[in-house]
């Protein structure tokens, strides 16, 4: 546990709206420990150098949620980076405030739009007048049901899958990981009474926006892993109401293209999800493409081999394959 | 000027489940906090909830637990009611949501916990607090009521004998407010930050209870000091009493299971400050291991196996892990207590009011008295929902009859003056330097063993600092989030309660459950079987006593 000190050099974001003087980068250098977490160190400049340095923090031990910021422009808990294998991968801690929020000052953000979202999903039981909670005790609750909830309660609302989702960033109508994350948990609650109605409701403007980067799930210091979350909603989704959606159309046509010819046909993608009708909406687009590639636009034969990606196929479905909808 | 019915101060358990109740009684409902609520301090409450569900357990072990654990200084009609309530309230948040960890059979699970009869702590993995937290939290609904988050309460105006409002910061609007109420309930959890070592967070301040002290209220028996036994060496995050209640031992540096000397039935299982007390013993008489962070002993989780240490205890495996860089699956956890949790707080009686009309409180800025010289873990969880409940019932109906409350501008200026003051001074010294030495005093006069010679050491340093605490300067000039000015706010806060705790400690010359005096080692009911009052006086805290509420349980020496 003995340890030599290393010369930490933090770069901070410093910007107070309220006035007039511009953004600017601040830096500060302290002798520290390499296993000192960044919040550390940012509050030993707190307290040694600049007072004036702003930041949010209260739990110094990753169950709060505070003090979510960018560390070497990933979205980190500072509280839970250590300096020491920052330093030695970037030279120096460079410390900003998360993104897709407004910056209130320094290194806080307003986090009201990620509150809003997490609002919009309905985040508490719903429940029907005609099944009745039993009286006086709980409701019995199987080890596998609670595995369904998988990682989702460990979530902490801290905003870092919010920060590094770059779907939030393009569209604000996307409600963003945690509140998928959220939503999951209830829609495998045995308790909830309406997963169908969530899950039709969150598909317009919603599910299918998802990129599918999975730069949540490396964000996400937790582990609740929102991409594979928001990927099981999905496939439950298909299976509540069928592919309805551009989103769960254009999945469906990917797989079945795969499945049948090995490989992707790009007009029956289009087709699949935009309906022969829809097509016509893409034809400038398919001029272009005929102009530049014209072998998109035929039908591919099938790939040599094409009936062992069935079989893959055949072996997902089965309802013991991991990570199936069940 | 904002108003409402019922003011909630605090916006951990028992701040929302007092919200709750008064939003339900049909009150106009307003909840201030200086966080977010989800990022209370309710959500690190770790081990579990009590509630003696099992069918070989009762409700009358619960209570005789808990008064012995109490060491006869808690009140037991008050302890009778808490422990009736704990099965209905827990089975009330598993109908609001929360996701407990269950047994084979699909019932809540439970686990064995410090000076508990039976395994009666129900709970969701290593997170209990922040799964019943979120279920709280979305089972209030944010339409019902107005939420003041990122505000930090500065005051409470008293005026006419009763609550009128208080005085609040918008750190991001960066202006001080007025809010008045009819009824105000304070919430606002611990204080531990009071203390160099401890497992609080940051925010754990006890704002509430200075500021109830500042308004006449009574603070009752803030001598009560806990020590929670295993807290993570240098960072002092907690190890929940989880681990030895899932077959944890405690070994010293010669790799003896030392607690066999101090609690020979129940071994790590003894309630807190047994086995806190054993464990500086241990170190103080060179038995414990030594290192750059100070003396230390070893928390062996190793023999529980892979797949239970890294199931029920996955934060645990987390933090020891991302914070001290030690795999609890093949390592040895360095552990030693850190101040965890004050048994003290506002005086209140079991529906949550205090002596000044329209004010109640709960949780544990709260003292009803249930907890006594020493709590039981798993009973603190339990008490922001029982008691937070209440208040909120209580608060509603006072409210429900109280005349419009008088809160004026000029309340304003005389509350926030001395901050105006704190940051147009040109030299001072800095909160935090002031902050750092009332906790490396608190630290060494005031731990888990005292005595007359520390306590009045203690206590001449500590006024001291609380002199230099009137030059306090705040350079940060900014209204916006100024964390500089609310440093300086929470450090006067924690100042008067760290007299408080050592006028009482000082007077209490006794040992009773957390309170240890080696100059007197023995529990002296005939002399100290009472409740410490401490009330703001001119000259410091006036101290005067009450009686402790007796019903069926003769008290008896504390075995584990």
């Amino acid at each position: 546990m003995t340890e030599g000190t290393i010369s930490a050099t933090f770069d901070v974001y410093r910007h107070d709206p309220s006035r007039a003087e511009p953004a600017r980068y601040q830096r500060y250098t302290l002798e520290l420990t390499p296993h000192t977490p960044v919040l550390t160190g940012l509050l030993r400049i707190r307290a040694e150098l600049d007072p004036t340095l702003t930041l949010k923090y209260s739990c110094r031990s990753a169950i709060c949620g505070s003090c979510a910021m960018q560390v070497n422009s990933k979205s980190r808990l500072a509280c839970q980076t250590q300096i020491g294998p920052e330093i030695a991968r970037h030279g120096r801690i460079v410390v900003e405030p998360m993104r897709n929020m407004p910056v209130v000052r320094d290194l806080v953000v307003d986090q009201k739009p990620f509150w809003r979202n997490y609002d919009r999903i309905q985040p508490h039981l719903i429940l029907d007048p005609r099944r009745p909670m039993p009286k006086g005790r709980e409701n019995p609750m199987s080890p596998e049901q609670v595995d369904r909830f998988k990682e989702t309660p460990r979530c902490i609302a801290c905003a870092a899958c919010y920060s590094a989702c770059p779907a939030v960033e393009a569209d604000p109508a996307f409600p963003g990981p945690m509140a998928l994350a959220k939503l999951y948990r209830f829609v495998v609650d045995p308790r909830d009474t309406a997963a169908q109605d969530r899950l039709v409701r969150i598909q317009p403007d919603g599910l299918w926006l998802c990129l599918r980067c999975h730069l949540c799930t490396e964000a996400c210091p937790k582990d609740v892993r929102p991409s594979e979350r928001i990927r099981d909603l999905k496939e439950l989704a298909i299976g509540a109401q069928g592919a309805t959606e551009f989103g769960s159309r254009h999945a469906v046509g990917f797989k079945e293209s795969i499945r049948d010819r090995g490989l992707l046909d790009e007009m029956l993608l289009v087709r699949k999800t935009y309906g022969v009708s829809g097509m016509m909406g893409q034809l400038g687009q398919g001029i272009k493409i005929y102009r530049k590639k014209p072998e998109l636009l035929k039908k591919p034969h099938p790939i040599p081999g094409v009936e062992e990606v069935e079989g893959i196929y055949a072996a997902l479905d089965r309802p013991e394959a991991e990570g199936g909808a069940k | 000027m904002q108003q409402h019915d019922v003011v909630v101060v605090g916006a951990g358990l028992a701040g929302q489940r007092a919200a709750l109740a008064a939003v339900e009684a049909g009150r106009d409902v307003a909840i201030v906090t200086k966080l977010h609520p989800l990022r209370s301090h309710s959500g690190a409450a770790q081990g579990g909830i009590n509630a003696a569900v099992g069918a070989e357990d009762s409700v009358d072990t619960h209570i005789y637990d808990t008064v012995k654990g109490s060491d006869y200084l808690g009140d037991q009609d008050a302890i009778e009611f808490f422990c009736r309530e704990a099965g209905p309230t827990v089975v009330e948040m598993e109908h609001f949501g929360t996701i407990f960890s269950r047994g084979p059979d699909g019932s809540l699970a439970r686990r064995p916990f410090g000076g508990a009869g039976f395994p009666r702590t129900i709970y969701a993995a290593d997170r209990t607090g922040l799964a019943l937290l979120q279920a709280l939290w979305e089972r209030l609904g944010t339409e019902r009521f107005t939420l003041y988050d990122e505000w930090d309460l500065i005051d409470l105006v008293v005026r006419d004998g009763r609550v009128q409002g208080l005085v609040a910061l918008d750190r991001k609007g960066g202006e001080f407010q007025e809010i008045a109420a009819k009824a105000i309930v304070l919430a606002t959890g611990p204080a531990g930050r009071i203390y160099g070592r401890t497992t609080n967070a940051h925010s754990c301040t006890g704002d509430g209870v200075a500021a109830a002290y500042s308004a006449g209220g009574y603070l009752k028996d803030m001598e009560f000091v806990q020590f929670h036994p295993t807290a993570l060496l240098e960072t002092s995050i907690l190890i929940t009493e989880g681990a030895r209640g899932e077959g944890g031992y405690l070994k010293n540096a010669s790799g003896d299971r030392f607690m066999s000397q101090y609690a020979p039935h129940v071994l790590e299982l003894a309630s807190r400050d047994v086995v806190s007390r054993a464990i500086v013993t241990e170190v103080l008489e060179g038995r414990g291991f030594t290192g750059p962070y100070g003396g230390y002993v070893h928390l062996e989780l190793m023999h529980l196996g892979k797949e239970k240490v890294e199931s029920r205890l996955q934060e645990i495996c987390d933090f020891c892990r991302n914070f001290a860089g030690i795999d609890p699956v093949t390592e040895p956890i360095p552990v030693y207590p850190a101040q965890h949790y004050m048994m003290g707080g506002v005086g209140t009686d079991i529906h949550g009011a205090t002596n000044v009309p329209g004010l109640f409180a709960a949780g544990e800025c709260a003292c009803v008295s249930i907890h006594g010289a020493n709590r039981l873990g798993g009973n603190s969880l339990l008490e922001t929902l029982v008691f937070g409940k209440e208040a909120g019932v209580a608060a509603a109906a006072f409210a429900a009859s109280a005349a419009k409350p008088a809160l004026h501008e000029s309340d304003l200026e005389p509350a926030v003056a001395p901050l105006r003051g704190w940051m147009a001074r040109g030299e001072g010294e800095d909160p935090s330097t002031l902050r750092t030495e009332m906790q490396r005093i608190m630290e060494r006069y005031v731990g888990v063993y005292r005595n007359e010679g520390d306590l009045l050491e203690g206590l001449k340093q500590l006024r001291a600092v609380r002199e230099r605490f009137d030059r306090v300067r705040v350079v940060d000039q900014s209204k916006v989030f100024n964390m500089n000015l609310i440093d300086a706010i929470e450090t006067g806060h924690m100042l008067d309660l760290a007299e408080v705790i050592i006028v009482g400690a000082y007077a209490r010359t006794e040992s009773r459950g957390a309170h240890s005096r080696t100059d007197y080692p023995k529990r002296d009911d005939a002399k100290w079987m009472k409740h410490t009052l401490a009330k703001r006086g001119p000259e410091g805290p006036q101290l005067s006593y009450a009686a402790v509420g007796f019903t069926r349980w003769e008290p008896k020496e504390r075995v584990y």
